[in-house]
């Protein structure tokens, strides 16, 4: 009796002591779903520089406030735009739009200018489908204006994702990945 | 466990027989066990002596003049089987006897000496029929079967107890005396215990609770399974279901044996699959609800006169999916879907077996020893436990190449209990114990609590008194727990670290009294305290099911709760009425509970989120349970439950949200006569009816909900059963029955899914119970 008793309190002391011993400092294995940035590219017709405009929040979600650029474009031009979403908090950076290409079929980016925001969004790019993706698009821009513009990417949870042309922004189908609205100023 | 614990104390408590002397008097009483009804006709053979006597119409019998030494009991009554249990007389004794209700397969007893230490607080036990009708569905629901007892549930497939408004942290599951150690902390974890291992689930407060933990604020839930039998031969039980509503079928089976020439020895195995299609609605079937589990256990029992050991492993696994409608990204998209009376068509209509994501993968381990000797009348008990429980969440992501877990929650837990039981003394019975904890937590993936490990020791005494009409038990606990957390920053390449440490203290006073036969009155008064737990100190992210930005608070210090508990219970001599009212006030200082602040939503990439942070307030929680049986004539029984409760944050004079709303149930069993080879037939309708909550939390501090509560619901169950005894050595149970007989659409308040979708429709089951008997003993009367 005596030698199992000693036994178990041997035991209960090792397990203890691994325990205890177990190192307390662990990595977090990365984040993949984390997007930190979406960057805009804005090739204007006109051959002039293009201008790049950022959505970033470098932490992911809490902690600091994301920062949001303005977009300032010019009166009267249009520009190829090329959206490009990145998750920052590995280095390198990686892109995520090469995923959501991949799976085109269940993405779908929609562009939202404001009431008097004086942009035209049109020519974006299509899925296997043929249904609009969003990845690239062309903006057309107005005469000068303040507004703002609204750019959400809808995921398609289900299998088959059943993607249709007229599914509206906030369509039961789709889920928000990306919610994100710029000021805009056209000068 | 206690019962089970006595179960050992008589067999094991062998004392040195002196001079035999043969003037000793046994006298017992012999209960249903399901039933709680006395048995009358029932016959007790002593094997030894070959002396036989019959149970008057109180269920009570006695054998005058006996000489000391062991005997063999054999108790059987107009049913299948026989029961036999050794039994020990040294002096003038009283056994209690619980008969397994006739539809009972397994011998089985329960010898409760009536000096034993049974809770005089307040206990509430699923029996062994109300267990029978819960077969194939989860362990929760079959504890909803008590009253007082809820679900709080996410669809179909996952769902917590909630007793008495309170649930997940603030109860204790013990699992085979094993503290169960799991993420029981978010409103989707469902326990991970397979239903088929309890052969009996009781709830406990007030002192007995101290055994497991000074933080029991809402109770303490017992699985209990069937002791090991050490009696030569071999016992089988198979029991298999199938459920029109998901397509779910449900095979367990145990076995286990004990070798006639190693009596000390016996074992057991048990195992479970189950697997169900996607639920379907009234109006329409939910994409993506389908489930799977398999489980496993093993015992091992080692057994002498003064000394026993028994090893333990179980193994819990288990698949769900989660409806995919459900999935929202944000807080617009889930306002969309509140609003929508329907799912979208995309998300309904597949009938299949296969889970996609949302789903989750839970696996728990659970090895455990217990040893218990006996040295001059005191008993030791000795139990070490080690759990693994592994929690992965698998969101909807990006890419369909992605097939790692969204969430992986690991946690490993040891733990040590070594207790001390004193021989009785005069009126004095009691015991005293240690106990240790060591956990680590770790995650990966999405972060939503920290890696942390924590120590928690601590010490408790319990102390019992009881004389003639009156019982009286008090006890105390203290706790001590260090919890230390790490968390690597996104991005920084930096720890956050905390460290916590809390001292827990509880206390309790339990009173019983018996004024005249067939009256009883309790009155537990109980102080616990609740360390908080490591979500509510450091949680730090969206929640997805709620489309909230959730985050902890590390100034959060212990809950405090006072609990006063006052039951009745009567029953007329003839046991054809009896009645039982439980009244509870639970007040909670520094109740821990998410505040909305709407004034800081967090604006992230996928949008804005409304910020919900953990918070303290005094909450109190009251409520009546009552239920009353009637038995007008013999055949028929009549069951009536109510279960009421008011829960209210008192700093902001307002409801609490998420509690069960008001609720009463009938029923009425037909039992038929016994024809032959069809033994214990019977029908029963059920009614129950769930009111509206309508004691919500007012909008003025902070958007609660998103969605009224629906409305007021009323189901009928029905369910019928009979024992076809093939052989006498073979009776097989079939049962059959419908849950929601009228397919009646409804949604409940308790049920996320409420957001989204109606809760499941009819569902008819076909079950069938095949137990096998080998035992040695059987086999050589059936020679003779």
């Amino acid at each position: 009796m005596k030698k199992q008793f000693l036994h178990l309190s041997i035991l209960t002391l090792l397990t203890t002591a691994v325990f205890t011993a177990c190192k307390k400092e662990k990595g977090e294995s990365n984040e993949e779903e984390v997007i930190t940035t979406m960057q805009l590219t804005l090739t204007p017709h006109d051959g002039s520089t293009p201008l790049v405009y950022k959505f970033e929040d470098a932490d992911g979600p809490g902690g600091a406030a994301p920062s949001i650029d303005q977009i300032v474009l010019a009166s009267s031009e249009t520009y190829d735009v090329a959206l490009q979403l990145l998750n920052k908090t590995v280095n390198p950076a990686e892109d995520i739009t090469e995923e959501i290409e991949e799976e085109a079929d269940a993405h779908r980016f929609y562009f939202e200018p404001a009431a008097g925001s004086n942009i035209t969004i049109s020519g974006l790019d299509k899925d296997g489908n043929g249904v609009d993706l969003g990845v690239n698009s062309t903006w057309t821009t107005g005469a000068a204006a303040t507004g703002s513009i609204t750019i959400t990417l809808r995921h398609y949870p289900a299998e088959p994702p059943n993607k249709a042309a007229g599914d509206a922004v906030n369509s039961q189908k789709s889920g928000t990945d990306i919610e994100a609205t710029f000021t805009t100023k056209i000068q | 466990m206690i019962s089970r614990l006595l179960l050992l104390f008589v067999l094991l408590a062998a004392r040195q027989v002196q001079a035999q002397s043969c003037s000793t008097q046994l006298t017992g009483h012999i209960t249903d066990q399901d039933t709680r009804e006395p048995l009358a006709g029932a016959s007790i053979l002593l094997q030894e002596i070959d002396w036989q006597v019959t149970t008057d119409s109180s269920g009570d019998f006695i054998f005058n003049n006996l000489c000391t030494g062991r005997y063999t009991l054999i108790v059987s009554h107009v049913s299948c089987g026989t029961i036999q249990q050794k039994i020990r007389i040294e002096k003038n004794r009283h056994v209690d006897v619980l008969m397994p209700h006739a539809r009972s397969t397994l011998s089985e007893v329960v010898v409760a000496a009536r000096t034993g230490i049974n809770n005089t607080g307040f206990k509430k036990e699923a029996g062994r029929r109300k267990l029978e009708e819960a077969r194939g569905f989860s362990i929760s629901e079959a504890l909803a079967k008590i009253n007082g007892v809820t679900l709080l549930q996410t669809g179909s497939a996952i769902a917590k107890p909630v007793i008495h408004g309170l649930h997940g942290n603030r109860l204790l599951t013990i699992n085979n005396g094993v503290r169960q150690e799991g993420q029981q902390w978010g409103n989707e974890h469902a326990p991970e215990i397979d239903a088929f291992i309890a052969d009996r689930l009781t709830i406990i407060k007030g002192v007995d609770e101290l055994r497991y933990g000074s933080d029991a604020i809402g109770g303490v839930i017992l699985v209990q399974p069937k002791p090991l039998q050490y009696q030569p031969g071999h016992l089988a039980e198979i029991n298999t279901g199938y459920f029109t509503n998901n397509r779910q079928y449900v095979a367990s089976a145990v076995w286990e044996q004990q070798f006639q020439n190693l009596p000390s020895f016996a074992y057991r195995l048990q195992g479970t699959f189950k697997k169900g299609a996607n639920a379907t609605t009234p109006h329409y079937r939910l994409n993506n609800t389908a489930s799977e589990e398999y489980n496993f256990s093993a015992t091992a029992g080692w057994r002498r006169r003064q000394f026993n050991t028994e090893l333990f492993y179980s193994r819990f696994n288990t698949e769900t999916g989660i409806f995919i409608g459900s999935h929202t990204g944000n807080l617009s998209d889930l306002q969309k879907a509140v609003e929508s009376d329907r799912p979208d068509a995309t998300f309904l209509g597949q009938n299949t077996y296969t889970i996609g994501r949302p789903y989750q993968h839970v696996t728990h381990h659970l090895a455990k020893s217990r040893t218990q000797f006996i040295i001059h009348d005191h008993r030791f008990t000795i139990q070490l436990a080690g759990q693994f429980n592994n929690r992965k969440e698998y969101d909807i992501v990006r890419s369909s190449n992605n097939k790692q877990p969204q969430l992986n929650l690991t946690i490993s837990t040891l733990s040590e209990d070594i207790s001390w039981e004193h021989p009785v003394w005069k009126n004095w019975q009691g015991t005293a114990g240690v106990s240790a904890m060591q956990q680590d937590n770790a995650y990966a993936g999405r972060y939503f609590i920290p890696n942390y490990t924590a120590n928690t020791w601590g010490a408790y005494a319990l102390e019992k008194w009881v004389r003639h009409k009156w019982e009286m038990q008090a006890g105390l606990r203290y706790d001590h727990k260090r919890i230390s957390t790490n968390r690597l920053i996104t991005g920084s390449g930096t720890f956050d670290n905390f460290d916590f440490s809390y001292n827990t203290f509880a206390a309790a006073f339990n009173t019983a009294f018996k004024p005249v036969t067939g009256w009883k009155l309790n009155a537990a008064i109980s102080l616990s305290e609740r360390a908080p737990h490591v979500n509510e100190l450091l949680s730090n992210g969206i929640h997805h099911g709620t489309a909230t930005y959730e985050e902890g608070d590390i100034t959060l210090h212990a809950e405090q709760a006072i609990n006063l508990l006052l039951g009745l219970s009567w029953h007329n001599e003839q046991h054809t009425v009896s009645a039982e009212a439980d009244l509870y006030h639970n007040t909670i200082n520094d109740f821990i509970y998410r505040q909305p602040e709407p004034g800081e939503p967090v604006l992230t990439i996928a949008g804005a989120f409304p910020k919900i942070r953990y918070r303290q307030t005094d909450a109190a929680l009251t409520g009546l349970d009552v239920s009353v049986v009637i038995k007008p004539r013999k055949q028929w029984e009549w069951v009536s439950r109510a279960s009421l409760l008011r829960a209210r944050n008192r700093l902001a004079g307002d409801w609490l949200t998420q509690m069960p709303a008001d609720r009463v149930s009938k029923e009425i069993v037909y039992h038929f006569k016994n024809i032959k080879r069809l033994s214990d037939p019977y029908v029963s309708v059920e009614w129950q009816h769930v009111f509206k909550q309508t004691r919500i939390p007012g909008e003025n501090n902070g958007k609660q909900d998103y969605k009224a509560p629906p409305a007021a619901w009323s189901l009928v169950n029905l369910n019928t059963a009979v024992t076809l005894c093939i052989t006498r050595q073979l009776p097989v149970t079939f049962n059959l029955g419908v849950k929601n007989l009228l397919n009646k659409a409804y949604r409940d308040y308790l049920n996320s899914m409420r957001y989204f979708a109606d809760e499941t429709g009819r569902n008819i089951y076909l079950r069938l119970t095949v137990p096998v008997n080998g035992s040695i003993t059987h086999a050589n009367k059936n020679k003779q």
